[in-house]
Parts: structure tokens; C-alpha cells; sequence
């Protein structure tokens, strides 16, 4: 019996045999035993897997195994429900009875017979499409795998740096000889070039080249480690992986001026060698650790600044900024490829859309934007301290005024004012405070926090457990909401808009009844927004509602805008001299007290992160912003021991749990991937050649052993020996290990025989030379010239003329002095456009990260190095410092040019050709030419 | 330099190349460019395009892995949002139902919000050409050209916002930082000529597009990619010799560079990163020597200058049209020279917002466009029949494109359309497509793309594809994904095909 007639007659049998279920149109299921590889592989494989297989998967789906079919597609959830045919989503849309999904799309609709058979093995089980991954117990891709010290290969002395122990495996196994060190010269160029992105000085090269002392290498790395142009150097390699720049992108592309405080934590955080698992915990949470600048990770990506009425738009601005946090984060530490799993469950590795979702949620309490820091505890601390010296000196004079005024009852406040506003009294208990305003210069009054002191804690948090109601909320506004009253935070973005003109109340719940002094409150803090400000208000508070007392209100001021505020006038006349002049002393003190008092109040603005409780998350249909399916709750990712949150969870502690998560010591990735980064920082390509993708579609490590066994050691230093335990997680201790390894110190000289095996040196037999990125050949250049400015941190300078219009231009200035001839890690980091001489040379532009930069050689390069006036400039300046440094003589000069672009002396042929060269030209000419020449340009 | 001066020179350089014994012959360029990592799969299931690029010749051309129809690209991109409805998009319902409401308008909130009533364009339409195509006054030499275009009325695009709405258009990705079109044709397929760049941006004499750079930026390919910026009165940044700097000097000085490099290269055999760089400053000498020659425009005859309005000024109008048709004039000529992909703008953001110097026609679209249109016009129209007259168009596929369309209504209380994104028109022009053609339609008021939708995806497959492209192998690796121009999405558009 021929297949096909066999198919024929089971139908025909299970026709007869079937009870037709009345209202299913469904075909019957088979009779019979179904086999999947021979009655359904077959017809998936004619009719399904051409769109639905390894090389399409339309809607997200995929039909070639059973394991997928689970999985399912975007649209319809999982695909079979073994055992229940007729409501499996395959079958009914093969039948036809989804509206618009008749399948298959191409050629004609599955027969009766074929639907039968395919109803027949779900309802059998849907067995037997089990792949070989899914029936063995799986094993988990490399990099889901722990961490497990490896042991050092045989033939390796266990005293032996380990790299070298497993490199030199590796290469004696391709029968390929490492090369031997490099000279003296070259390894301090090396070492400041990798490691400083400055070169040495001479005479540092000098000294290491003549210390013929055991160790003077190691010695030379402590020193190189602790220069402060360690951080500068590391610092811009993850700005690079972060995509930090200083500008919003897109067409507005406007300045964010305050970010370089960001900036300036990360080179910080790397000189202290700050433990990385704290470097990671920070960036995601740092408003938890005392480290709000840190949160500028958060929010470091490009934002689209354009609003519109339009709800698509905003969801999608909003979506898209989701993701560049999910996908930063997913990437920077990880290495994963999150943002793959924002339209549907991840194709490579085992991420399902929910799960991205998942971290969505984790994330949707934060927002872009500029804040003042908080204020640390010893600021506060010291602020309280001036208020209370204020207070005290303040009573001292009362003495001094003038009898018949009595300032302590009379005088008027100052009249309200839309940055800050306190009102005093004298301490009352209280559970309920109410502000009550009846007047806004005709507008829906807007408060941006409401503070309640008592002493010198703020009680009105609701982190306190305080809790605000209102009239109600002006609608439609996410900057504006009750619970911003209460938050922490200031700004019209943390702003709280009442939804009557001229009139709202808050009042305010504290957990406990309270002694309170003090009420500060204003309409936007951070000073820029002065409408909708309370003109008319009271503040009354209560221990039970009901009972109510004004403690302060508008009644106490002065008008707005009718009277200036009026100091008391102090008199020192008419009284004995050491009266008067211990009254001076005191109002001398008083306004110096007032003075530190501003100081101490005031607290630096930066782009961090801004938080509030979310919305629930949902699942969007193919990252559709408009198209919510089921709430989603936060999660860190399943591939390793996940951690799952209830929705209540705050905003905080969900970043908080997501950065504990991932820097959990057992956490298979963090460490590898760190170590990965920090290897190809050092050999221009890592271990795993694909730095933010350590999963199935990255590539797999040349060392896999060398990567584990320096993953451990970075989070289990010394493990098993005797040596006082060193902290974990220090980055500057793994770059000790790999910095004085031989491997790190190999010559760079290709060889032949060598190269015919692995030409790409992904067995590092040599240090392969490499051109400078485009910071380290500006900052290399002013060095050399003798320009360099050294200032460290602080706000950025400008590599660009900025047109500051509704939407920002930029234009590369073409000259430059001091101000501008400090690190470039320092230039202010503008989005899409680029400093007109050193952009070409593949500078990321901060609006994707950039794991690993792209290194190609360029026409445009080559014209910018040879022609722009900022390398003319540079070639007289360094022509300037030859003839400073070296006198008239042209040897001399030309011996001191070699030195300082290469660190070594010129030979014989050198200097003859170079002094032939000079003689005609001259000596900026000679200049121009070393400052574009490759020996100069490439990490030797 | 005397005889033996000179004789001393070159006998120190021969001594000095031939210190370690291996000249420039040693440096051998066998080491390609290290792009050649085979990933597992990629998503299209489909081997990935992988250029062989040498890196000391990033630009050497090299061959289409299909039949390609058009060997260049010319895109002539208008800034702002050029409106369909007063162009290219005829719709007699629209002027019929003029000053009634949309139906359904009421729930209608576009980018600036809510929506007035229906507005016929200000301008006619009137057939043109044999096939009668109807065209509106506001582009009448264009119109006259009808039977050369390939219309698409149902482009769809996916943001209503410039900035996004000009990166989707110019990279296939609304977010900043993925590389334009041009860098992905110009790394798959190098170019023609090795004195010029391949890939030349020509912004508006008013300035860059909205969201600048971006629209041709290499983004995450090799920087060698990107769009080489400069126009009619703009020359390349860094182009020129020096100022102070004399000839012979600055020729005396590349030779002593050269020297330093391959003697320090001698030490390094095979080493292609050195090579490259010794080869991008020879290149970079030839484009100094050629580019101003390419940009020196005085050499056209009055005739093409006539042919383009580039000869006529003393209005505003006519200031402007000159400025633009002289970067038309620049844009043939690159064309003419083998370059790989030219995008000429049309319409700036930088010296007026709104639709004052671009297309963006919220407020005032009869006397905004009144300008826009006649600046176009005619140096456009100029261009496509002096590409043909050389028979360039045989071989060079013209774009004319904008970022997304205009709405049928007026804004509530304006004179101006808002920002469409569900459908508007482009048109191509040239090798490989279709002569007086139109593809797709949007509804009836022109509101809505609802026949043979085109996905701005769906445009640039068809664009890689009319190159010799598939725009499912033409991929490249970045942090953790085979990136496309095309993303995961876009059909090739076969009726348009010639």
C-alpha cells in the first residue's frame, strides 16, 4: 500500500469511526498511530517550513520542532497544545477559521486528509519531533555554563603567569613559537600607549630602559596603574560601550551640559579601582548607594525630544528609550543581545519576549533628564548646623533692633518665590499636613515637592511612608502627578498640577504623629518654570482630621512683587563699645552663616536618572507600543537562577534586585564578559571576538580555559593560596596579570612561518601593532608638541562651534588653545556630529553602543592628519619645543624629534635623510611628517 | 636643488629604504581586511554578502554578486517632508470634498494635532506627457518629464517625526547611529573611481537636512563608508593644501613622510594595516588633485547652465534655484566621474525652522512651497534630461525622495498640512525601472496608502536590488546581530521593474 493511499483509508476510516463534533468545522483527526517523521515532518516541511523554518520565521514563528512549536510565534501564543487539537492555534489556522490567517499563505489550503493527520499527532502527544538538544538533557550554551577554574595545562609550571601557560598550550598545539620580548623602548611605549593613551616621557623612558633591577618591569606597571591618566584612557573604552555623549541626538540634538559629572564618576570609579561589581551595581541603581551620578548610565542614550499631541508618537519615543536602557544594560554587562527579543522571543538564545518585557518593567519608573543631586549626609549634616548657628546669632541681635519694631511677630516673610519657599513654626505635632491654595496668577497651581521637617529629616517622604491626596490632577500629564508632591525629587518633570485653576489642596499622611518645624515647598526647584506659583496659600496640620491649625500661609508674607524683602536694620550706636562691637562680630558671623548656608544648600545639577513608581509593563505585540497584550511584572532573565518580582515591588528596588542579580559572584556572564572587554583593550580583539554577544550567535573563545581562569580570578582572587586574600573584582589586578605576562610582552614582528598559520594572530604569537583611536592620536600629538593640557574633570570643552536654536547645530572649529588642548576624553561628546579633523577616524558618535570600534584607513583621515590647521599648528608648536630643547644644532633637533614620536634615537640613514629634508624645508615641515607617520601612530 | 644635491637625496633615499634590505616591494597586501568571521547563521538563513576589501583600497570596485541594473545611485533627497498632495499625488475626491471635513477627523491627531477641514492643493493638476500622468503646477518641468518617472504613491513610512522620519529614509532605521544606504552600497560595491570619493553628500546651499550628518553617516560600518561632505560652495574640509604651505614643500614632505612610513613598514612585512595607511595618503593626494577639477563648475557651457537655472539670479528665488542647480551641475558630474552614490538635499533646517528653508509646510503652504517648488523644479528637471543627453540614466538610477508626506486637511487654524506618514510619494527615475509608471495608491483623499503598500524597507530592497544587491545577504556584524539596511523586513517591488 503506497503511502498516500494509506493516508486515504485511515481518513476514510476515521470518517466512519469518528463522532462529528456538531459545531467544530474542524476535519476529524486520523484513526491510527501517527509517526512525525513519516506522516507529519514530510508535510511541514512541503507546506509550512519555507516560511516558518531556520531561514524565515514569519510572525516570529517557527514550525520545525516541537519545542518551538511550544514556543509559538507573535501572534497566537504557542502553536500545538498536545492533546487538544481542535484548540491548538496550527490547526486552526491551517482550517481557516482565524480571520485573516488562512495557511498556508502560498499554494492551495491543506487537504482534509492532511489536517487530519496533523490533529491526530497533537492529539496523540505531538510526539516524536523532539530534536536531539531537547531529548538528551540539554547542555547549556558555553556561556550559560558556570564559571569553573580550569586547571593549568600539563607541562606548566604552576608558578608560571597562567596566560602564558595557556596561550603557549595553545600555540604549541598549532606548532607555532611565541615570539620573544620586545625591547625596552618598545614595551613603555607599549605600556603608556594601552594603558595612559600618552606617551612617556623621555626621560621615563630613559630610566626603564637602564633599570636593569629583577622586577622593573612590575614595578613600572604599579607606577603606570596609579597615574590618574589611567582612568582617563579606560574611562572613554566604556563611554564606547555605553554610548555616552553629551547631546539629546536626533534632529534637536540639544547640549546636556551637566553630564560630564557622569563622566568624570567613571574615570573616578576606574582610578580608585573601584571593585566592578560596585561599578556595575551603581550604574544601575546608584540613587539606592549614595551614587545618584552613576544613574546617568541609565539615561545616557539618545533621547527624541519632540513631543506631540499624537499618542503613537509619544508611546514610541517612550518604547525606544525602554529599550536603549534594556538592551544597554543587556549588552554592556552581559554581553546579550536583549533588544532581539523586543519584537518576539529571542532566535539564538534562550530569551522569550516576556522576558524582555520583564525587564521593561524594571526599568519603566526611569526618565531622562537634568536634577540636582541630593545632598550627601555630611552636607546635610552641615547645613543644619549653619541654620541652627543662624537661629542662635539671629536671637543674640534682637537686641540691636531698633525697640519699637518687633521682628518676631510682625516682620513679613519674603513673598513667595517659584524656586523655594520655607515656613517656619514653632514645633508642633502633627499626622496631617494640608496646603490649601487659593491662588495661582490664574493658572492650575503646580508644586514640584512638598517637605515636612521635622528636625532635619524630611517626613513628608512617601519613602517615609507618608502618603499624599489632592483635589485632584490636572489629566494627561506624566510630569505632573500626585506622587511626585512627595518623591524626593524637584522640577517641573517631577511636578505635581492641580486640576482647578487658581485652587487645590495636598494633604499629606504621615505614618506617626511627628514633631514638625518646617515646611519647604516650592514650584519647580531647578528654577525654570515660575508660572502656576501658589500666591495665595495656608498651611494648617492636625493630629486627627478635623482638628485643624494654620501654622503659616501667605498672610505672613510679603505681597509678590510689591515689596522687597526687608533686612532688620541692627543698630550698633548709642550703646557701650564692647556691646557694639560683639553686636558687629555677631551680624558678621550671621552673614557669613547665611552665606554657607546657601553653599551647603546648593547641590550640583546633572543628567541622571529620574524615578518614579510605573505603570504596569505589558507585553507589546511585536514591540508594537499600541498594541498591549498581558501585564508583565519585573524579572531578571531565566538562563540563570531568575529573580521574579511582584508588581508592587518599588521602582528602586527592582533596578536594585537587577543589579545585585548581575553582579552575583556565581553570575556566569558579568565576569567573563568584563574580562573579554578588558583582553581586547589590550590585544585590539578579545578572547570572544564578538564582546557584547556571548551568546549562541556570538562566536566562542579562542582561550576558553584562559577566559574562565582569569574570570575567576577577577571574582575569586588567589583562590587556594596562602596569600592574604586581595578584594575581588578589581580591575587593575587583572590588568597587572595580563600586563606582565610574556604574551602581553612579545615583540610585534610578524614572522613568516607564523603567519602562514594564523595570520590573524588569534593565537597572539606576537603583540600585533595597531593604530591609536582617534583620542589617543590627538592627546599622543599635543603631548608630543608639548600642549597637552593635563586639567582632569569638569565640564566639557568644546571641539564645536554650537548654534543653540530650537534645534542645535554644530560646527567643528578649526582653532584651538589651551582650553582645547586637553584629553579628548574631555570634549564635550556631541551626538551625529564630529570634531572635523579626529571624527574620521572612527569615533563612535555615542548613538549606538560600541562595543568594539571599526579601525578602517581613510582618504578623509589622511587629508584631515596631513592638511588641518590643527596639525600645522601642532607641527610648529613641536618645532618650536625642538629648538627650545635642543638648540640650533639640526642633528640635535632631529635626534630629539625621533625621541620624542618614537622613543629611540634616529640611525645614520635616518638622521642623513631627515637633515637633507630639514636643510630644504625646514623644521615644522620635518614635524608634519613625524606627526603622520605610522611609527608614531601604532601602539607598537 | 642642484643636480648633485638631488643625486645625494635619491641615493640617501635608495640607502635608506634598503637599510633592512626589503623595499616597498616586501610589503606585501596579502592580509584582507579581517571582516571575513563566518557566523553560524545568520537570520535569513541566508549566506551573508562579505566584500574582499583590501584595506589599502577601500574603494576598489567590486563586482554585485547579481545582475545589477544601475551601476550609480543619485538621490535627491527634499528636507521637511515634501507634501504628495500638491506634487505628485493627484486626488480629484480631495478637491471635490474641498472644506469638508475628513471623515473621521475629529479622532484624527496628527504630529501638531488636531485637523481642519479637507484642502484641495492651491496648485492645478493638468496631464502631462503621453501618458496624460497628472502633475500640479507647482512642478511643471518636472511634470514635463512625467513619461521618464516611476511614480510609488503608496510609500508608507513608520515615525512623524523629522529627525526619525530622515534617518528611516536614509538608514532604514528611525533611531540615530545605523549606516545610510549610500555607506552600505559604497561597502558592498567600492566605486568606480579611485581619485574621487565614492560617496558624496551635497547638502542644500541653506544648510544640512534635519537631522544632519546622520542621513550619511557610516554608523556602525568602517569610517571609510561614510558620505564625503561638500557641495558647489562648500569644498571638502581638509581638502586644500595648506595656506603658507608651497607646493614643492608640501610635495617634498608627503615624499619624506612616504619614506618614513615604508621604511618602518620594511619592519613589519605583510602587514596590511601599514600598507593601508601608506595608501589612503596616495589616495588622498589624487583627491586633492581631482575633486576641485570635479567641483569647478566654470567650465560648463551656458547651455547646461540655462539647461538647470543655474545662470539666472536677482531674486530670491532665483538666488536659491541657481545655488541648488549649481549642486545638480555637481551631482551630474560625480555621476559622470564613476562615483558610487551622490545624495543631493534640497531644503535645510539650519537657516530657517519650519517650512522657511525646507519642506515642513505647517503654516503656510501656498507661499512657502511657493518658493520650494520653483527652486526645485527646474534644476531637478535640468538634471534628469542632461543625464540623459550624456546617457547616464542608462546606467544611473535616480531617487528622488522626502522623509514622509503631508495630510489631506489644513491644520485646525493654519494654512499648512501636517506631518503623514501613512502615505506619500517618491519616484524613480532611470537604469532599471519602469518609464511613465505609477505604483500603488492612497485613498482617496491621499490620506491613507492602501494599494500595493511600499514600506520604506520595501523601497531600499529595491534599490539594493536594482545594484545587484539582495538585501537579505547584505549584511554586517554588530554588537551581537547581522545588521541590514532593511532590518528584518522588505519585499522587492517587482511591478516597478523594467
Amino acid at each position: 500500500m503506497d503511502f498516500l493511499f494509506w493516508r486515504q483509508w485511515v481518513v476514510t476510516l476515521a470518517l466512519s469511526l469518528t463522532l462529528v463534533g456538531a459545531e467544530s468545522p474542524l476535519p476529524l483527526a486520523t484513526g491510527g498511530v501517527v509517526d512525525f517523521a513519516r506522516d507529519i515532518l514530510p508535510l511541514l516541511q512541503s507546506r509550512c517550513i519555507e516560511c516558518h523554518g531556520p531561514a524565515k520565521q514569519k510572525s516570529g514563528l517557527r514550525l520545525d520542532d516541537r519545542m518551538r512549536m511550544l514556543q509559538g510565534g507573535d501572534d497566537l501564543g504557542p502553536s500545538i497544545r498536545p492533546g487538544d487539537s481542535a484548540g491548538s492555534p496550527l490547526i486552526r489556522v491551517v482550517s481557516g477559521l482565524v480571520p485573516d490567517k488562512k495557511m498556508p499563505e502560498k499554494g492551495p489550503a491543506l487537504s482534509v486528509a492532511e489536517i487530519g493527520l496533523l490533529r491526530a499527532w497533537i492529539d496523540q502527544g505531538a510526539k516524536g519531533s523532539e530534536s536531539a538538544k531537547e531529548t538528551a538533557a540539554p547542555v547549556p550554551h558555553w556561556s550559560f555554563q558556570p564559571v569553573r577554574r580550569p586547571m593549568i595545562p600539563v607541562g606548566y609550571s604552576k608558578t608560571i603567569n597562567p596566560i602564558d601557560a595557556f596561550v603557549r598550550a595553545e600555540l604549541k598545539r598549532k606548532g607555532i613559537k611565541p615570539s620573544s620580548e620586545a625591547d625596552r623602548t618598545t614595551l613603555i611605549r607599549r605600556l603608556y600607549s594601552v594603558m595612559l593613551g600618552v606617551p612617556p616621557t623621555l626621560e621615563e623612558v630613559e630610566a626603564f630602559r637602564v633599570d636593569r633591577r629583577p622586577l622593573a618591569f612590575e614595578r613600572l606597571v604599579d607606577r603606570v596603574l596609579e597615574d590618574p591618566a589611567y582612568g582617563e584612557r579606560w574611562g572613554r573604552h566604556w563611554l564606547d560601550v555605553i554610548r555616552f555623549a553629551e547631546s539629546n541626538g536626533f534632529e534637536t540634538n540639544r547640549e546636556r551640559t551637566t553630564a560630564w559629572r557622569f563622566r568624570d564618576y567613571i574615570i573616578q570609579s576606574l582610578n580608585e579601582d573601584k571593585p566592578y561589581d560596585q561599578f556595575v551595581r551603581e550604574q544601575i541603581a546608584g540613587d539606592a548607594l549614595g551614587v545618584d551620578v552613576a544613574t546617568g548610565f541609565l539615561v545616557g542614550g539618545p533621547w527624541d525630544i519632540v513631543g506631540s499631541p499624537d499618542p503613537a508618537l509619544t508611546a514610541q519615543q517612550r518604547a525606544d528609550q525602554l529599550d536603549d536602557m534594556v538592551n544597554t544594560t543587556g549588552t554592556a554587562f552581559l554581553g546579550l543581545t536583549l533588544g532581539c527579543a523586543r519584537c518576539h522571543t529571542h532566535k539564538f538564545d534562550p530569551i522569550t519576549h516576556r522576558e524582555y518585557y520583564a525587564m521593561t518593567a524594571i526599568f519603566g519608573g526611569v526618565r531622562q533628564g537634568e536634577r540636582a543631586l541630593p545632598r550627601s549626609a555630611e552636607q546635610e549634616a552641615a547645613l543644619q548646623m549653619e541654620i541652627e548657628q543662624i537661629l542662635v546669632l539671629e536671637k543674640r541681635l534682637e537686641k540691636y533692633l531698633p525697640k519699637p519694631v518687633k521682628v518676631t511677630n510682625t516682620a513679613l516673610l519674603p513673598p513667595v518665590n517659584a524656586r523655594l519657599n520655607e515656613d517656619s513654626f514653632p514645633t508642633i505635632s502633627a499626622r496631617f499636613v494640608r496646603f490649601t491654595i487659593s491662588s495661582a496668577g490664574g493658572g492650575q497651581p503646580c508644586l514640584d515637592e512638598l517637605e515636612v521637617w521635622s528636625g532635619s529629616s524630611n517626613v513628608a517622604l512617601a519613602s517615609h511612608g507618608t502618603k499624599a491626596t489632592a483635589n485632584g490632577t490636572l489629566a494627561g500629564y506624566e510630569i505632573h502627578q500626585l506622587a511626585h508632591i512627595n518623591d524626593g525629587r524637584f522640577g517641573n518633570t517631577r511636578s505635581w498640577i492641580s486640576s482647578v485653576s487658581d485652587q487645590g489642596w495636598i494633604q499629606l499622611e504621615l505614618p506617626q504623629i511627628e514633631s514638625i518645624q518646617r515646611i519647604t515647598w516650592g514650584r519647580d526647584r531647578e528654577g525654570l518654570f515660575t508660572d502656576r506659583l501658589a500666591t495665595n496659600y495656608r498651611i494648617e496640620v492636625a493630629e486627627s482630621v478635623g482638628q485643624w491649625k494654620t501654622v503659616s500661609g501667605s498672610d505672613l508674607r510679603q505681597p509678590i512683587g510689591v515689596v522687597k524683602p526687608k533686612k532688620p536694620e541692627y543698630r550698633f550706636e548709642g550703646i557701650s563699645e564692647t556691646e557694639s562691637r560683639e553686636g558687629k562680630k555677631w551680624l558678621s558671623d550671621l552673614e557669613e552663616a547665611r552665606k554657607r548656608r546657601e553653599e551647603f544648600a546648593r547641590t550640583p545639577m546633572v543628567h541622571a536618572g529620574i524615578f518614579s513608581q510605573p505603570k504596569p509593563a505589558h507585553r507589546l505585540h511585536r514591540g508594537d507600543p499600541l498594541q498591549l497584550r498581558e501585564a508583565v511584572t519585573p524579572a531578571t532573565l531565566d538562563l540563570f537562577q531568575p529573580v521574579r518580582m511582584e508588581e508592587s515591588v518599588p521602582e528602586q528596588r527592582r533596578r536594585l534586585t537587577l543589579a545585585h542579580w548581575i553582579t552575583r559572584s556565581d553570575h556566569p556572564l558579568t565576569a567573563r564578559v568584563i574580562v573579554n572587554r578588558i583582553w581586547q583593550q589590550h590585544f585590539g580583539v578579545g578572547l570572544v571576538d564578538t564582546p557584547s554577544d556571548f551568546g549562541r550567535n556570538g562566536t566562542r573563545p579562542t582561550h576558553p580555559e584562559l577566559l574562565d581562569c582569569l574570570a575567576d580570578e577577577l571574582v575569586h582572587p588567589n583562590r587556594g593560596s596562602k596569600e592574604p586574600m586581595p578584594l575581588p573584582w578589581t580591575l587593575k589586578r587583572l590588568h597587572r596579570l595580563i600586563l606582565c605576562s610574556a604574551t602581553w610582552k612579545q615583540s610585534g614582528t610578524p614572522r613568516t612561518e607564523a603567519l602562514r598559520i594564523d595570520a590573524g594572530n588569534r593565537l597572539l604569537w606576537r603583540f600585533q601593532p595597531r593604530r591609536l583611536e582617534a583620542e589617543g592620536i590627538r592627546d599622543t600629538i599635543l603631548a608630543v608638541s608639548g600642549s597637552l593640557n593635563r586639567t582632569a574633570g569638569g565640564p566639557s570643552f568644546y571641539l564645536l562651534d554650537v548654534d543653540r536654536e530650537n534645534v542645535y547645530h554644530y560646527r567643528p572649529k578649526e582653532d584651538f588653545g589651551p582650553a582645547e588642548s586637553r584629553r579628548m576624553v574631555y570634549a564635550f561628546k556631541v551626538r551625529m556630529e564630529q570634531d572635523g579633523v579626529f571624527g574620521a577616524f572612527d569615533c563612535p558618535d555615542g548613538s549606538l553602543v560600541t562595543p568594539r570600534r571599526t579601525a578602517s584607513t581613510t582618504p578623509l583621515q589622511a587629508l584631515n592628519l596631513f592638511n588641518s590647521r590643527f596639525i600645522l599648528k601642532q607641527s610648529d608648536l613641536f618645532a618650536e619645543r625642538l629648538k627650545r630643547e635642543s638648540g640650533a644644532s639640526i642633528r640635535a633637533q632631529i635626534q630629539r624629534g625621533w625621541e620624542l614620536t618614537y622613543g629611540r634615537r634616529p640611525d645614520r640613514f635616518e638622521t642623513d635623510r631627515a637633515e637633507v629634508f630639514l636643510r630644504k624645508e625646514g623644521l615644522p615641515a620635518l614635524c608634519r611628517a613625524l606627526l603622520n607617520s605610522n611609527e608614531f601612530l601604532f601602539i607598537p | 636643488m642642484s643636480a648633485l644635491q638631488l643625486r645625494a637625496a635619491l641615493l640617501d633615499r635608495r640607502r635608506f629604504l634598503g637599510e633592512s634590505g626589503m623595499g616597498l616591494g616586501a610589503i606585501a597586501l596579502t592580509h584582507l581586511l579581517s571582516r571575513q568571521r563566518l557566523l553560524g547563521a545568520s537570520v535569513s538563513g541566508k549566506e551573508p554578502i562579505r566584500p574582499l576589501i583590501s584595506p589599502g583600497e577601500p574603494y576598489a570596485p567590486r563586482v554585485a554578486p547579481l545582475p545589477a541594473r544601475a551601476k550609480n545611485v543619485l538621490v535627491i533627497f527634499c528636507s521637511g517632508a515634501c507634501s504628495h498632495l500638491d506634487t505628485f499625488d493627484y486626488k480629484p475626491e480631495l478637491i471635490r470634498r474641498h472644506g469638508q471635513p475628513i471623515p473621521g477627523g475629529e479622532k484624527l491627531i496628527t504630529f501638531q494635532g488636531e485637523q481642519g477641514a479637507l484642502n484641495r492643493s492651491p496648485w492645478e493638476f493638468r496631464p502631462r506627457g503621453q501618458t496624460g500622468k497628472m502633475i500640479s503646477d507647482l512642478l511643471p518641468h518636472l511634470g514635463a518629464l512625467a513619461d521618464e518617472l516611476c511614480f510609488i504613491h503608496s510609500m508608507k513610512g513608520k515615525t512623524n517625526t523629522h529627525g526619525p522620519g530622515e534617518n528611516f529614509m536614509s538608514t532604514g532605521s528611525a533611531l540615530d547611529g545605523f549606516p545610510s544606504l549610500g555607506s552600505w552600497l559604497t561597502y558592498a560595491l567600492g566605486s568606480e573611481d579611485q581619485s574621487l570619493p565614492a560617496y558624496v553628500a551635497i547638502p542644500d546651499p541653506r544648510g544640512k537636512p534635519q537631522n544632519s550628518v546622520n542621513n550619511w553617516a557610516p554608523g556602525f560600518l568602517p569610517a571609510a563608508y561614510q558620505g564625503t561632505e561638500f557641495n558647489a560652495t562648500t569644498p571638502i574640509r581638509n581638502l586644500a593644501r595648506p595656506s603658507g604651505i608651497p607646493e614643492n614643500r608640501d610635495q617634498a614632505t608627503r615624499g619624506f613622510l612616504r619614506d618614513l612610513n615604508e621604511r618602518h613598514a620594511s619592519l613589519y612585512p605583510g602587514d596590511s594595516q601599514l600598507a593601508a595607511r601608506i595608501s589612503s595618503y596616495e589616495l588622498a593626494a589624487r583627491m586633492q588633485l581631482t575633486v576641485p577639477g570635479v567641483a569647478d563648475l566654470s567650465s560648463e557651457p551656458e547651455h547646461i547652465l540655462r539647461l538647470y537655472g543655474a545662470d539666472e539670479g536677482g531674486s530670491k528665488v532665483k538666488d536659491l534655484r541657481a545655488a541648488y542647480a549649481r549642486n545638480c551641475i555637481l551631482g551630474r558630474r560625480l555621476v559622470e566621474k564613476g562615483v558610487r552614490f551622490v545624495q543631493v538635499f534640497n531644503g535645510a533646517y539650519q537657516t530657517g525652522g519650519e517650512g522657511v528653508s525646507n519642506w515642513d509646510g505647517h503654516k503656510d503652504i501656498l507661499n512657502q512651497y511657493g518658493v520650494h517648488g520653483p527652486v526645485l523644479d527646474k534644476p531637478t528637471a535640468g538634471l534628469l534630461i542632461d543625464l540623459k543627453q550624456r546617457g547616464l540614466l542608462d546606467e544611473t538610477l535616480v531617487v528622488w525622495c522626502t522623509e514622509f508626506g503631508r495630510m489631506p486637511t489644513f491644520q485646525k487654524g493654519s494654512l499648512g498640512r501636517d506631518h503623514n506618514p501613512e502615505g506619500f510619494t517618491c519616484w524613480l527615475a532611470g537604469a532599471g525601472v519602469k518609464h511613465g509608471f505609477s505604483h500603488g495608491a492612497t485613498d482617496e483623499f491621499g490620506h491613507r496608502a492602501v494599494q500595493d503598500v511600499v514600506t520604506v524597507h520595501d523601497f531600499h530592497a529595491t534599490l539594493l536590488h536594482l545594484l545587484g544587491l539582495d538585501h537579505e545577504r547584505l549584511t554586517y556584524y554588530h554588537n551581537g546581530i547581522e545588521r541590514r539596511l532593511t532590518d528584518v523586513h522588505g519585499e522587492v517591488i517587482r511591478p516597478i521593474l523594467a
